[in-house]
């Protein structure tokens, strides 16, 4: 046979590279990270998304410091925080969010067990005063030190804490673990002045001028009235007070049955207390479960304890004997149209009257602050302090934040305005103007449109980031046929017997395993993990990964614009935009 | 070793001895089990082979072309529709002498919606470039998957194994299963022709000018002829190692046949026991099966049928404006003979969307054609009520 000329099959002369197939496209993928809805749920401000990649990883200590740089308080805040990360976590509407509280109690405890060397930045001169040392106290002096301040914070308690110590039952926070985490914070060099009123013992106008520049928060400690007669007979408690008692080491006279008024979390603390005092325990709340605002799982555990919620009922008269408290009498209520809260108003049924004998009834329906201890020519805007984004007063070089100010009364709100005031302060002693350091505004400061990042206020993000864009991923913007439903581990929990009869910690957490797996089923909404389906995917193999695991490069001038990596990202990180914009 | 198995799981076994290593399928009845079985025996680690679920059988070729262009052994099944979905993607299988290999079973077009037996799927991807051999049993199913990859290595040419709806995907036979070491003699690795190579980067399908196009089509025509006598070699090794073999045609009863009949797939089984019957009554009917449609054995079908008075060719499938294909095709290859030993070709179109071909019909065809010298018409329908 005559050797053939033509090949039997169509082979070209050389390598496809010749042919710049990306001239035929009209779209484009832009590889950019965006921003995880958890971390623009978090009111702290945490790069959760960020420690669940280094965890997944296996990358420990640097996950600890990620979660350190924005939150001074993670074994306290993996433990008390209501979590609004796992309500806007994208796996609630895939199977069941991550139980994010869990990864950061883990972590937290990892924290104090492996501290970290935490650094600060340059040496700065100016001292700031802190009054108030609670959660937004605690953070702002952390952040104001780690930023290179000098630091003193002071407290009319002997300890400090603020409502961390004196509020929340040991059952719920072990002190051993704050008093770790406060530690932690004097280690940087923070001081403390506690058994310190300012204002009482210390004259404001004196105290204003040893520092330049003063941060307010001084909490909302005077509980509020129920407004009915005979509230002052023996046996009518205000509840802050009564758990402010038993954090102390006192065990209060209650008698045998204890009705609590409220429906937030001091009711429910001081439920659970009273109960583990020995008492029979109703809670008397005004509206349904439905708007309850304290912590579900915490309204679960006070009934699996065995307290008794009564719900759309509220107190209208007490009932004494010899002056002592005999009985609450009650009405019942229905539900209205929504009020300003959103919630609906609670109604008085006129003639629906019952009586519950009783011998304490604990008032928690709400706590205001005292407006009388602050500084002189503070503006005060409703019931708190008037403040801006950045703890910004009406006074110059005074900042407030925290329960003091109008802000959402949670641990977690307070630690992040604490955070947004140390850039306030940061910005105001520097003359900053409003651009920030590295250039950038106050929005691009924020997770979305949720806290701000002290990483990106330091211009100093440890998380590698693809030219990161703030804009929110959600749930249609990933593509879930990449992952596979695993359920979410519940935590431990003391049992029932260990639980009620004593102080000892209910809720014990993940062990380490099931924290592992929780940070594993993280999607990683919005950043590029690596997971090469990208590449995979890719028909012009146009995708390749870049030396040293710093994500992929998209060779443009060969992509066709076809849309297929973007589709396949399970996560959001790549996006189409068309060409030319 | 032997089994009972459905003509299905021969399929199954038959990919798995010849060790393919991609295996990209979409489902559809009734070739699902085929795949069913070949996605357990890759999860279980019977079968080392990547197991791609793709979203159609159009990808499910596209993939096994890519498979085959790495110089992997590639493997898929489809039916119907799904291979009428396929149709681009076979010609780029063969036009890009990808020695893939593939179950068809016979199952009719819709509409009217039909999930039965019909030979009209295969037959319309005639021109494809694919080597056809149809089955009548679930042991010949079995041993021509086998074989199959080894035809296609050796012509570079992808093959096509086809079996009738139920009738074998469905039904369960005695199967003997070779020895894996002895098919593993049988059928080497593949020596893959043309590659995809890394460190000399080519690309594969690129534009063809009218300079080449027809020296490329020549070749693949070529290989096709060529396929007639590599199968014989391949049944003859086959016979060598496992005592069986089927033949591009085979003639049954065939000798001083005055009447002889052509058939396909199952139809076979039931006029061999007719064609029994007729001889247990001195009757000169025989049978011959057509296993190989593509390339069409066109000089074994001459020297078979030239010389009998009559043919009767049955066709489970239709072209529609022409008639049944086989006889069509049968027609065409046996005009060239002289005319005295011509026989005349009597067409019947039987069997359509799975109904039965039974005894009764084929008694009925046979009396028919005998009654006629030449034929009624070219085709005549069988078994259709009124």
């Amino acid at each position: 046979m005559p050797e053939r000329r033509v090949s039997p099959v169509a082979v070209s002369q050389t390598s496809t590279l010749v042919t710049k197939t990306g001239s035929w496209k009209y779209i484009r993928p832009l590889y950019q990270d965006r921003v995880a809805p958890c971390n623009a749920g978090c009111p702290v401000g945490i790069d959760i998304e960020g420690y669940m990649s280094l965890l997944r990883e296996g990358r420990w200590d640097e996950a600890r410091d990620l979660l350190l740089l924005e939150n001074p308080l993670p074994a306290t805040t993996g433990r008390v925080c209501h979590h609004p990360c796992e309500t806007s976590c994208n796996r609630r509407q895939f199977d069941e969010p991550v139980s994010i509280h869990a990864v950061e109690r883990m972590l937290g405890d990892y924290a104090l067990e492996h501290p970290p060397s935490l650094t600060r930045a340059a040496e700065r001169s100016e001292e700031v005063g802190i009054v108030g040392s609670g959660p937004a106290g605690l953070a702002c002096a952390y952040h104001l030190a780690r930023l290179g301040y000098g630091v003193t914070v002071f407290d009319a308690a002997p300890e400090p804490g603020g409502m961390l110590r004196l509020g929340i039952p040991e059952y719920r926070l072990p002190r051993r673990l704050l008093d770790g985490e406060i530690e932690r914070i004097r280690a940087l060099g923070v001081s403390f002045q506690c058994g310190v009123r300012i204002g009482q013992d210390v004259p404001w106008r004196s105290f204003l001028g040893l520092f330049d520049a003063v941060f307010v928060s001084t909490g909302a400690h005077l509980g509020k009235d129920l407004g009915l007669q005979k509230e002052n007979v023996a046996g009518v408690r205000a509840g802050l007070a009564f758990l402010k008692a038993v954090n102390r080491g006192e065990r209060p006279e209650l008698g045998r049955r204890v009705v609590v008024v409220g429906g937030g979390n001091t009711a429910i603390d001081c439920a659970r207390t009273a109960m583990r005092l020995g008492a029979e325990t109703v809670v008397l709340y005004r509206r349904t479960s439905a708007e309850m605002p304290a912590i579900p799982d915490e309204i679960e555990e006070a009934e699996r304890e065995g307290v008794q919620l009564v719900f759309l009922a509220a107190p209208v008269a007490f009932h004494a004997e010899d002056g002592r408290l005999r009985a609450v009498e009650c009405v019942r209520m229905r539900l209205g149209d929504a009020d300003a809260s959103g919630r609906r108003r609670p109604i008085p049924v006129p003639d629906d009257r019952f009586t519950i004998e009783v011998d304490t009834v604990l008032s928690a329906i709400g706590e205001n602050a005292d407006l009388a201890g602050l500084p002189p020519e503070l503006a005060v805007q409703e019931s708190g302090v008037a403040a801006d984004a950045l703890g910004t007063t009406s006074r110059a070089g005074v900042f407030a934040g925290g329960d003091v100010t109008n802000a959402a009364r949670t641990v977690a709100d307070a630690l992040g305005a604490g955070k947004r005031a140390a850039v306030g302060i940061d910005r105001y002693l520097r003359r900053l103007s409003d651009d920030g350091p590295n250039g950038t505004g106050l929005p691009a400061l924020r997770f979305g449109n949720g806290n701000i990042s002290m990483a990106r206020w330091r211009d100093a993000d440890p998380v590698h980031r693809i030219n990161a864009l703030n804009e929110l991923v959600e749930f249609d913007d990933l593509n879930t046929s990449h992952f596979r439903r695993v359920r979410r581990r519940r935590d431990d929990r003391l049992s029932l017997a260990e639980s009620r009869g004593g102080f000892a910690e209910v809720n014990l957490g993940l062990d380490h395993e099931d924290a592992v797996s929780e940070a594993l089923r993280c999607f990683n909404c919005g950043v590029c993990n690596h997971c090469d389906l990208c590449l995979i995917f890719c028909p012009d193999v146009a995708i390749s990964r870049r030396a040293n695991g710093g994500g992929y490069d998209i060779a443009l001038e060969y992509c066709k614009g076809c849309g297929v990596c973007a589709e396949e990202c399970p996560r959001g990180a790549l996006t189409l935009t068309r060409e030319g914009l | 070793m032997k089994k009972v198995i459905i003509g299905n799981h021969a399929v199954s076994w038959g990919a798995r001895l010849a060790r393919a290593e991609v295996i990209s399928a979409y489902p559809i009845t009734p070739q699902t089990q085929v795949v069913e079985e070949l996605s357990e025996m890759c999860a279980d680690g019977r079968l080392d082979a990547r197991f791609l679920k793709v979203e159609s059988e159009h990808s499910a070729m596209a993939a096994c072309i890519g498979a085959s262009a790495t110089g992997a052994r590639a493997f898929t099944a489809t039916s119907s529709h799904g291979l009428a979905l396929m149709h681009e993607m076979l010609h780029w299988a063969a036009g890009g002498r990808h020695p893939i290999v593939m179950a068809n079973i016979n199952r009719a077009l819709g509409p009217g919606w039909n999930i039965w037996t019909d030979q009209t799927d295969s037959l319309s991807q005639r021109d494809t470039g694919w080597v056809q051999l149809y089955c009548e049993t679930n042991q010949e199913v079995l041993d021509t998957t086998i074989m199959a990859f080894r035809l296609a290595e050796t012509v570079d040419l992808p093959v096509m194994i086809v079996l009738d709806a139920f009738y074998l995907s469905h039904t369960a036979e005695p199967v003997d299963i070779p020895d894996q070491d002895a098919v593993d003699a049988f059928l080497p690795r593949r020596q893959a022709r043309f590659k995809l190579d890394v460190s000399d980067p080519h690309a594969f399908g690129a534009l063809v000018r009218p300079d080449s196009y027809m020296e490329m089509r020549l070749q693949l025509q070529e290989a096709m002829e060529r396929t007639r006598d590599v199968f014989d070699r391949v049944e003859v090794e086959w016979q060598q190692r496992f005592g069986r073999r089927y033949g591009a045609v085979e003639a049954y009863r065939a000798d001083d046949a005055e009447l002889l009949l052509v058939t396909s797939g199952t139809i076979t089984s039931t006029a061999r026991f007719v064609v029994d019957r007729r001889r247990e009554r001195n009757e000169a009917v025989g049978l011959v099966k057509v296993k190989m449609f593509r390339p069409f054995p066109v000089e074994r079908l001459r020297a078979l049928l030239g010389g009998a008075r009559q043919v009767a060719v049955l066709d489970r499938n239709l072209s529609p404006g022409r008639g049944g294909i086989f006889s069509e095709e049968t027609r065409a290859a046996l005009y060239d003979l002289p005319e005295e030993t011509r026989p005349a070709i009597h067409g019947y179109v039987v069997g359509l969307g799975g109904r039965d071909v039974t005894p009764t019909v084929l008694d009925e065809i046979i009396d028919r054609t005998r009654a006629s010298a030449v034929p009624e018409r070219e085709d005549v329908w069988v078994g259709v009520n009124p």
